[in-house]
């Protein structure tokens, strides 16, 4: 007890004390009985205790409600602390003696505090965290379709653990939607380039599969619903896009179909227009089976039509050219035939004895009878021309053959110059561009070989006398002499016809008529007039074509010799004719060929000179009326179209080795023996 | 020709060949010029005069020609002959042959003796001087790598381009074998060679648009002043035409030289600073050969298609232009003169 305690009972005891003597005082003078004294102290003794077991009571009862007040708080915060999975700030210690309750109270109060503020801001956080799982969900799975169960937050697991288990699922989920929404985007793409390839609106397409996707802004859905839509609606539009793109494959085929077999009809045609063109001719094509097998080819649809197609019109032009230069002779024989039958007519009108007696068609008969006359007249002539035709053709088919040859000699030479060039390393020229002319100038028909021979034999004519016709000293000129310098001027380009023609001249002197001269003339000049074309032609420079031809040369030079002496008999036998003043004046002749004979070159020509060729040596035949079949006159003219294929061969042989300008103009070709030699060099 | 001044190309002469033109020569003592044509004659004009002087007719188309003094000259032909041509007298003989068409001949004053090349990729040296009978003339043959496209002499020197590229330099004084064997700068085919007329080199042209400027000296420091350039081309859509170059011929004072090629233009060239001096109007069609008179003050222009493609096209009537020539045109700069010429 404290000094203040005890200071209070004592003056506790002394008010009670001199209270109960004050009551002693009070009982004397009242005179109460002892029994009514005790009694009444007891009753006051009784009240007394009463009052402190009240108040003792009390005191009691406030300490327990502050026991459990810590009690409570204590419970609580361990609650959220296992909720939120955390420890407490201040842990309590239970051996801690901080002494009374009421600072224990006061000490654990601001504890709960924090903790119960701690959880509540966790809740949030996943309230956060689930509503946005929610609405993500919402949008993928279907608008509002998806029931979200666990809407309510666990109170018992507000853990830290558990929050990131939520915001992991977050983070999946918002990658997904990311991921959808992309695949949405490409399809979207692909569907927009579908539309613009077929034509669609890609608005309206795309806002039927659902209405966010038309909008060029605002967010699209992205459920598996609509993604699938989309699928569907590509799908599909790449079908259509497959469909067209056969339609329009077929329609291709289709039309080249319809080419190929309008080339097909084409060819044909032309074939058949060729056929014409030979039989109106007379030309008999050579075997055309090189081309037939490349018809063939092309019904067939192997071969392109197009390159047979050229090479039927080539064919085609060839024997129009033939043609052309065949016309005159063809025109000439008819008119021989024609003579010929007239001959006989006029044989037959000789000897009718009456003929001479008038008639109805007296007059008539006469005249035919005189034109038959002159035109019997002009046979010899017409036959001396058409032998010279023979010999002409007959030359023609040996060039050709010389040709082949020369061909295939330069093929060989080609491979082998192939192989030089690469020792030496030469390029092709940049300009290179071989046409095809090359092949006809070879080998353009008979004609050229022909006439080619008739340059060169000419050139030897007249080279030994230059003195002949230099140009600037012409003597003073009479009509005639400006004639024969004119005629010299042309032979400078028909050199051979001119020898030819200067020879003939001769012969003509000796006693045919001028008629005839002109023919001849005119013969030659539409005979070389292919020549004109080409101002300069190729020299056979081998071996065996060189003797082949001088043998030729002897043989006709043979004939015309022999024919020099029947012309002359026969003039003596004919009838005079009289020389019309057109005709060269002898002296003119003279001058030209100062030697004796109008022929004078043949013997002296080295055998080893490019040789000329001459016509008409082989020897009159008698006046009767034979007739020359019409095969011989135009025995076939060799067709090309066989020699094209080997032409073109040797030709790209020879494209292989380098040419000048120069050797190509010229026609030069390297032979092949040369290049052995210079191989072995 | 009218009586105005004479157009930009020169005067056109009368009675040019009727066909194409290979080769034209001015003469070393006179305006005197000699021109050889596919029609298989040679001719002599008077350029002065604008005369015909003389023709010979030949068996085949005429490569090239050559004076030998003002009185005669040569022939080389497709028809294989060489010939000698005697001008007053209007006479030729033959010289000789080769196995194939004669492509270049030159006369050599310094050993009297005339040489050919021929496609049968031989040169041969003819004896002028002795009998005309054609053993005895022939001096010597010489095999080739290849075919002879183009010749020319300086001095005792002569240079040969075949096919194939090859360059072959010849000492006159002994062909037994070349001084050099050598092989073009340029890529393509040789068209024309030509040395400079002070002996240093040559100058080679080919099929595309190119010069090659070459010198004898094998040293380095000879060799080392070698170069090429381009010259008749086009540019037309970022792309070159190029044209092959048929003619080179020196200035006999300046040693500046002329180029003449398909595109039908003549340029003038200085070698030494390697610049271009003039340009010539376009000639109507390719310049064929070219000649400067031995004063130089003429130069002669043969315009004639040169069948560069290879096909016998309609072209522009073959000519002979000769033309004055103007000091501006051909004479270097003043900086950097060229050594005389020899």
């Amino acid at each position: 007890m404290s000094t203040a305690q005890s200071n209070l009972l004592s003056q506790m005891e002394t008010t009670c004390g001199s209270l109960l003597h004050e009551l002693q005082i009070i009982w004397d003078e009242v005179g109460e009985s002892d029994v009514e004294k005790d009694r009444m102290l007891l009753e006051l003794e009784q009240e007394c205790l009463e009052v402190y077991r009240r108040k003792v009571d009390q005191a009691n009862r406030c300490r327990a409600q502050l026991r459990q007040a810590i009690a409570d708080a204590e419970a609580e915060l361990a609650a959220i602390c296992s909720a939120m999975g955390e420890r407490p700030v201040h842990i309590r210690q239970s051996d801690q003696s901080t002494g009374s309750l009421k600072a224990e109270l006061r000490a654990i109060l601001p504890q709960i505090e924090e903790m119960r503020k701690r959880k509540s801001d966790r809740k949030n956080q996943f309230i956060e965290v689930k509503k946005e799982i929610e609405s993500i969900k919402n949008e993928i799975y279907s608008p509002g379709g998806y029931a979200l169960n666990d809407k309510a937050v666990d109170e018992n697991d507000l853990s830290l653990r558990y929050l990131e288990e939520l915001n992991r699922e977050l983070q999946a989920l918002q990658k997904e939607k990311c991921e959808r929404l992309q695949q949405v985007m490409e399809h979207l793409n692909y569907l927009c380039s579908c539309c613009s390839v077929l034509g669609l609106d890609f608005e309206q397409t795309a806002s039927e599969i659902h209405p966010s996707l038309g909008e060029s802004e605002g967010s699209k859905n992205i459920s598996n619903d609509t993604i699938e839509k989309l699928r569907t609606a590509i799908q599909k539009l790449r079908e259509v896009k497959m469909q067209r793109m056969q339609q329009v494959k077929a329609e291709v085929s289709r039309l080249e179909e319809l080419k190929a077999s309008k080339m097909k009809e084409l060819v044909l045609k032309k074939k058949a227009e060729l056929e014409d063109i030979c039989r109106k001719t007379h030309l008999i094509p050579e075997s055309n089976s090189s081309i037939d097998i490349a018809i063939n080819a092309v019904e067939s649809g192997a071969v392109d039509a197009s390159c047979v197609l050229e090479q039927i019109e080539l064919q085609i032009s060839r024997v129009k050219e033939e043609a052309l230069s065949r016309k005159d002779i063809l025109e000439k024989v008819e008119k021989w035939m024609a003579a010929c039958d007239e001959e006989s007519w006029l044989e037959e009108y000789n000897r009718d004895n009456n003929r001479y007696n008038a008639g109805r068609g007296a007059h008539l008969t006469l005249k035919r009878a005189e034109k038959a006359r002159a035109l019997v007249n002009k046979l010899p002539g017409m036959v001396r021309l058409l032998s010279m035709l023979e010999d002409y053709i007959v030359l023609r088919q040996e060039k050709e053959l010389e040709r082949k040859r020369q061909r295939d000699q330069k093929k060989l030479q080609g491979q082998l110059l192939t192989e030089q060039e690469a020792l030496y390393g030469s390029k092709p020229s940049p300009m290179k561009n071989q046409s095809a002319k090359k092949g006809p100038r070879l080998s353009c028909g008979g004609a050229g070989a022909s006439n080619r021979r008739l340059s060169l034999g000419g050139s030897m004519l007249q080279t030994p006398k230059p003195d002949m016709h230099p140009p600037a000293k012409a003597t003073p000129n009479t009509r005639n002499a400006k004639k024969s310098e004119r005629l010299n001027q042309d032979s400078l380009r028909d050199d051979g016809f001119a020898g030819l023609s200067s020879g003939r001249r001769g012969l003509d002197l000796a006693g045919l008529p001028a008629q005839q001269h002109s023919l001849n003339l005119q013969f030659a000049r539409e005979i070389e007039s292919p020549m004109m074309r080409k101002p300069f032609s190729p020299i056979s420079s081998t071996d065996s074509s060189r003797s082949n031809v001088t043998n030729i040369l002897d043989d006709l030079n043979k004939k015309h010799n022999e024919m020099l002496q029947k012309t002359t008999l026969t003039s003596n036998n004919s009838t005079p004719f009289t020389t019309p003043s057109k005709m060269i004046s002898m002296t003119d002749v003279e001058n030209r060929t100062p030697q004796a004979t109008p022929f004078p070159v043949p013997s002296s020509t080295p055998s080893t000179v490019s040789i000329p060729m001459q016509m008409a040596l082989t020897p009159a035949p008698k006046q009767t009326a034979t007739t020359v079949p019409m095969q011989l006159a135009l025995t076939t003219v060799p067709m090309h179209m066989a020699i094209v294929p080997a032409q073109n061969a040797a030709k790209s042989v020879d494209e292989e080795i380098e040419y000048s300008f120069e050797e190509r103009r010229a026609g030069f070709v390297v032979p092949r023996s040369r290049l052995v030699n210079a191989m072995q060099v | 020709m009218t009586a105005a001044p004479p157009p930009s190309t020169g005067r056109e002469l009368s009675n040019p060949p009727t066909d194409g033109i290979s080769n034209l020569r001015f003469s070393n003592h006179s305006d005197h010029l000699l021109v050889s044509s596919w029609d298989k004659s040679v001719r002599l004009y008077d350029a002065s005069a604008n005369a015909l002087r003389g023709e010979f007719m030949h068996g085949g188309a005429v490569l090239d020609c050559c004076f030998h003094d003002d009185s005669s000259g040569f022939s080389a032909s497709a028809d294989h002959t060489v010939r000698r041509l005697v001008f007053n007298y209007n006479r030729e003989d033959i010289l000789g042959r080769h196995d194939a068409p004669v492509r270049c001949i030159e006369y050599s004053y310094a050993t009297g003796q005339v040489i050919t090349g021929s496609w049968d990729k031989t040169l041969k040296c003819w004896d002028p001087r002795g009998a005309s009978a054609q053993e005895r003339s022939l001096v010597g043959t010489y095999a080739q790598p290849e075919r002879v496209y183009s010749m020319s002499l300086v001095g005792n020197r002569l240079v040969v381009a075949t096919a194939g590229r090859h360059v072959n330099v010849y000492d006159l004084r002994n062909m037994s074998q070349p001084e050099q064997r050598r092989e073009s700068s340029l890529k393509y085919q040789t068209r024309c060679v030509r040395c400079y007329p002070n002996g240093t080199g040559y100058a080679l042209s080919s099929v595309e648009g190119r010069v090659a400027m070459e010198f004898f000296d094998l040293s380095e420091a000879g060799q080392s002043k070698k170069y090429a350039f381009k010259c008749h081309r086009k540019s037309e859509a970022g792309r070159d035409i190029v044209y092959p170059v048929n003619a080179i011929a020196f200035h006999p004072i300046y040693g500046t030289f002329a180029t003449g090629g398909c595109d039908g233009y003549v340029n003038v060239w200085d070698g030494n600073n390697k610049k271009r001096l003039y340009q010539y109007a376009k000639y109507p069609t390719s310049v064929a050969a070219l000649s400067f008179s031995r004063d130089g003050r003429l130069l002669a222009v043969a315009s004639s298609y040169t069948y560069e493609e290879e096909i016998n096209r309609k072209h522009e009537p073959d000519a002979i232009f000769v033309r004055s020539v103007n000091e501006v045109e051909v004479k270097p700069k003043p900086k950097m003169l060229p050594n005389p010429a020899t």
